[in-house]
């Protein structure tokens, strides 16, 4: 039951739908009662948004191959990675990433679609000990496309994971990240924004589940609604039994600045061991009014100082990205859009 | 670590069930089994009128087409239906007129848990003591109500739900099954086809209830099920405070206790509903028998301004799986819940509550302290939504669970829904296991391992034992300690 067996099989019946309790808001059987035609295969016809900052470059388009990214123990490397839809075809997309031990990776990843394409996009990223890697996710999908990406990573003792998802939804867009967490010293951080307006929906959902003893975990997602925007965040944090000191954190904060937009949250924790550290905190609710007052009384105008202040509720988030030019990219991307 | 594992050990070394005895009274069942014929006997036996036949017989029908639901956190072996009886009733004396005339065995049942049914047994305390009055329900039926007379004079019915029926058929037409709709769920289906008994009260516009109303539940015959419904309406600018109470025999079979309780309040009036629940939580080294306490309930505040605060304290049952919620519908209406759930031995529960956020400017607050022992699962599940029209909804909700020893298990399950713009929702949840520093600091100060182990223990669900009124604080706080016996005293 799923979105890539769906498009495999063609056949709308094994989409999931709003009854399945892991997609409750993120319906997708009753939206898609079509599948649109396969993708033919195109040309990606424009930059990425990562280009300029990694020396290699590597383009799915419409469900076209990619060659694992596989980088060598102790090497370093930034690799973008576009996955592209063009016309309003439905296409899968495959890519496995392995970092060897001790390597260093940034991993600039890209969504790009200009119609109302159905399109489901899996990763497999492994971590050998002592490996980094820092994931930076700009899913800026098309209002009217179908999107699911769906990431599998799997730590190794003393790895370190660092994602940051930044998404402008999409009429159904869903950015999934499950984590096997080891424990041993790894660390992860798993962080998200999205930046909805008009009829768009996103869907951050992650899952980790610490296996060992002393794993750290870090989540912190901000989301910022408009008009009938919805925004859905799924966090889930498991602790093994005998997976003891396991620390994590979970954060998820949005702002709802129209009256018909929506925010749903689930943040779980399912533990099975006692010596832990574990806690999430949630809030939602509108933009500060005594914030504004002091802000308009220092002379700016109402729009400036919403903007101002959302920016900086946002800016949370984007100040974690440790790759200068991504955070550049991202913090212009996510400006033009709260001006917009 | 020491400190830990003397705790675990000690919670191990459980005291027994304190409630656990059986009353030997002679009983009238209905046969076993569950069908149409059934639901016509518990009728017959209630001497309803033929609109209360015909609601129970549409609820069987439509409890036939529906299927049991597995969503929750717990797990058990199918409920057999047929194998269980649906009825069981202390045989009737003819004409009973007073308390005098109730079974003796029954009535020391009662005062072996500590329940006064005489009411000059209630005045014979210190003058200015609180009183309360108190329904009695033993198995399928209200053996009696106390302090009826005098809450009469007042505007208040307090009675069992057959002599409401009886009595006061426009009122239960009007109001049951308008909060829990007959088919909201399996279990509510169920229970409206076969309730038993359970108690009625209605507060007229502005009153303020005298005493505190309660309700004392006890299952006592062997396979059967209790299946009974509460219903109490606060009319305009009233005011009334509930307390029920649950325990049953220690027995090897699994029951079940299928209630429904509905809440409606009406503009300006309040209800403060809290329950004590110890039911048998099953045997806790094998994890045999132990009733299933699957209850649905349900507060509609429909006037503005109205409130209702659920209080919970969940110490007992095998599974517990029960939602207290609130429908905040009146404009300024607000909804509390407050929750105390323990588990040990091999104890699973599930719950937490729902607030659904219709009106403006409503309010609601969560207080959820979970504590999980032994081999046990403490699972909170709880809903918060605003509708597009609740401008201004307000909810803060804080969920904490305390791990004691390796082997159990504590989950939370929030959903957050926000549907406008001027709601503003806080939600905050921790899982810890005893802290040792604390431990630490109040045994150096000169306090005995279990005397600092009860001190954490109750300083961490102090929040929701002060919502308790005041005479059922006491008897929470102790049967928190007897729950946890060995780590807290």
């Amino acid at each position: 039951m799923s979105l890539a067996s769906a498009i495999r099989d063609r056949d709308v019946a094994e989409l999931p739908s709003k009854r399945d309790e892991d997609w409750r808001w993120t319906d997708l059987r009753g939206l898609v009662r079509v599948l649109p035609e396969p993708s033919r295969p195109a040309n990606p016809s424009s930059a990425g948004p990562f280009d300029a900052l990694a020396g290699d470059v590597r383009v799915s388009t419409n469900g076209g191959t990619v060659t694992p990214v596989v980088i060598a123990a102790g090497e370093t490397a930034a690799v973008a990675l576009r996955f592209v839809s063009r016309g309003a075809g439905a296409h899968l997309a495959a890519v496995d990433v392995t970092v060897g031990a001790g390597a260093r990776l940034v991993l600039l990843e890209s969504y790009e679609s200009d119609e109302a394409s159905v399109a489901q996009v899996s990763l497999a990223i492994t971590l050998a000990s002592g490996a980094i890697v820092e994931r930076i996710v700009l899913a800026q999908d098309d209002a009217e496309a179908v999107c699911v990406s769906y990431a599998q990573v799997v730590l190794g003792p003393s790895a370190k994971f660092h994602q940051t998802i930044v998404a402008c939804g999409a009429r159904r867009q869903r950015l999934e990240t499950r984590v096997l967490h080891p424990g041993g010293g790894a660390e992860l951080r798993l962080d998200g924004v999205y930046l909805l307006a008009n009829k768009a929906h996103s869907d951050q959902t992650t899952v980790v589940t610490h296996t060992g003893t002393d794993g750290l975990t870090v989540q912190l997602t901000k989301g910022v609604v408009r008009d009938q925007a919805r925004g859905v965040f799924q966090g889930k944090i498991v602790v093994d039994e005998g997976a003891d000191r396991t620390d994590a954190r979970m954060g998820h904060h949005a702002l709802i600045l129209s009256d018909r937009a929506e925010v749903d949250a689930k943040p779980e924790l399912e533990i099975y061991a006692d010596d832990v550290a574990c806690a999430h905190g949630n809030t939602v609710g509108a933009l500060d009014e005594d914030a504004l007052f002091y802000a308009r009384q220092r002379g700016m105008s109402q729009a400036e100082a919403r903007s101002l202040l959302t920016e900086a509720f946002i800016g949370e988030v984007v100040d974690h990205i440790g790759h200068d030019g991504a955070r550049e990219v991202v913090c212009a991307w996510v400006a033009e859009r709260l001006r917009g | 670590m020491v400190a830990v594992r003397q705790t675990v050990e000690h919670v191990e070394n459980l005291e027994k069930y304190k409630h656990g005895f059986v009353t030997d009274i002679e009983q009238d069942f209905a046969p076993k089994g569950l069908n149409a014929d059934i639901v016509r006997f518990i009728s017959a036996k209630k001497k309803e009128p033929e609109w209360m036949l015909a609601w129970r017989l549409d609820a069987f029908e439509r409890w036939q087409a529906m299927d049991e639901p597995d969503w929750a956190k717990v797990s058990f072996p199918k409920i057999d239906y047929q194998d269980s009886y649906y009825y069981a009733a202390p045989k009737e004396k003819v004409g009973l007129n007073s308390l005098d005339e109730v079974d003796p065995d029954i009535l020391e049942t009662y005062k072996k848990l500590g329940i006064p049914l005489r009411e000059q047994e209630v005045l014979a305390g210190v003058i200015g003591a609180p009183r309360y009055a108190v329904d009695a329900v033993f198995d399928s039926v209200s053996v009696v109500t106390t302090f009826k007379k005098e809450l009469a004079q007042v505007g208040v019915i307090f009675c069992s739900m057959s002599e409401a029926i009886r009595e006061h058929p426009e009122l239960v037409q009007k109001y049951l099954g308008s909060v829990v709709p007959v088919s909201d769920n399996y279990f509510a289906c169920l229970n409206a086809a076969v309730f038993s008994d359970g108690s009625f009260v209605y507060v007229p516009p502005g009153v303020r209830c005298p005493m505190e109303l309660s309700t004392y539940f006890r299952i006592n015959a062997e396979n059967s099920g209790q299946f009974e419904r509460t219903l109490i309406i606060a009319d305009k600018g009233s005011y009334v405070s509930y307390l029920e109470g649950c325990t049953a025999p220690m027995r090897d079979e699994n029951q079940l206790h299928a209630a429904v309780v509905e809440l409606v309040t009406m503009d300006d009036a309040e209800i403060k509903y809290s329950t004590v629940q110890n039911w048998y939580p099953g045997d806790p080294q094998t994890g045999k028998g132990g009733i299933y306490n699957f209850v649905t309930k349900r507060a509609d505040c429909r006037g503005d301004r109205s409130k209702v605060s659920w209080t919970q304290v969940e110490t007992g049952s095998a599974i517990t799986w029960k939602y207290p919620s609130c429908i905040l519908r009146g404009e300024g209406s607000s909804g509390e819940f407050y929750s105390i759930a323990i588990t040990n031995g091999r104890q699973q529960a599930d719950t937490g509550t729902k607030m659904i956020h219709l009106g403006a400017n409503t309010r609601s607050r969560i207080i959820s302290k979970g504590i999980s022992a032994g081999r046990s699962s403490n699972t909170y599940r709880g809903l918060v939504s605003a509708h597009p029209k609740a401008k201004g909804a307000r909810n803060f909700t804080q969920c904490d669970s305390l791990l004691i020893g390796k082997h159990c298990a504590a989950h939370t399950v929030p959903y957050i829904e926000a549907r406008n713009g001027q709601a503003k929702f806080e939600h905050e949840a921790t899982t810890t296991r005893l802290s040792e520093d604390q431990l630490f600091y109040v045994m150096q100060r000169g306090l005995s391992q279990e005397e600092a182990v009860q001190l954490l223990v109750n300083g961490f669900v102090k929040d929701v034992l002060q919502e308790l009124p005041m005479e059922f604080a006491v008897e929470a706080q102790k049967l928190v300690a007897i729950s946890l016996e060995g780590s807290v005293g």
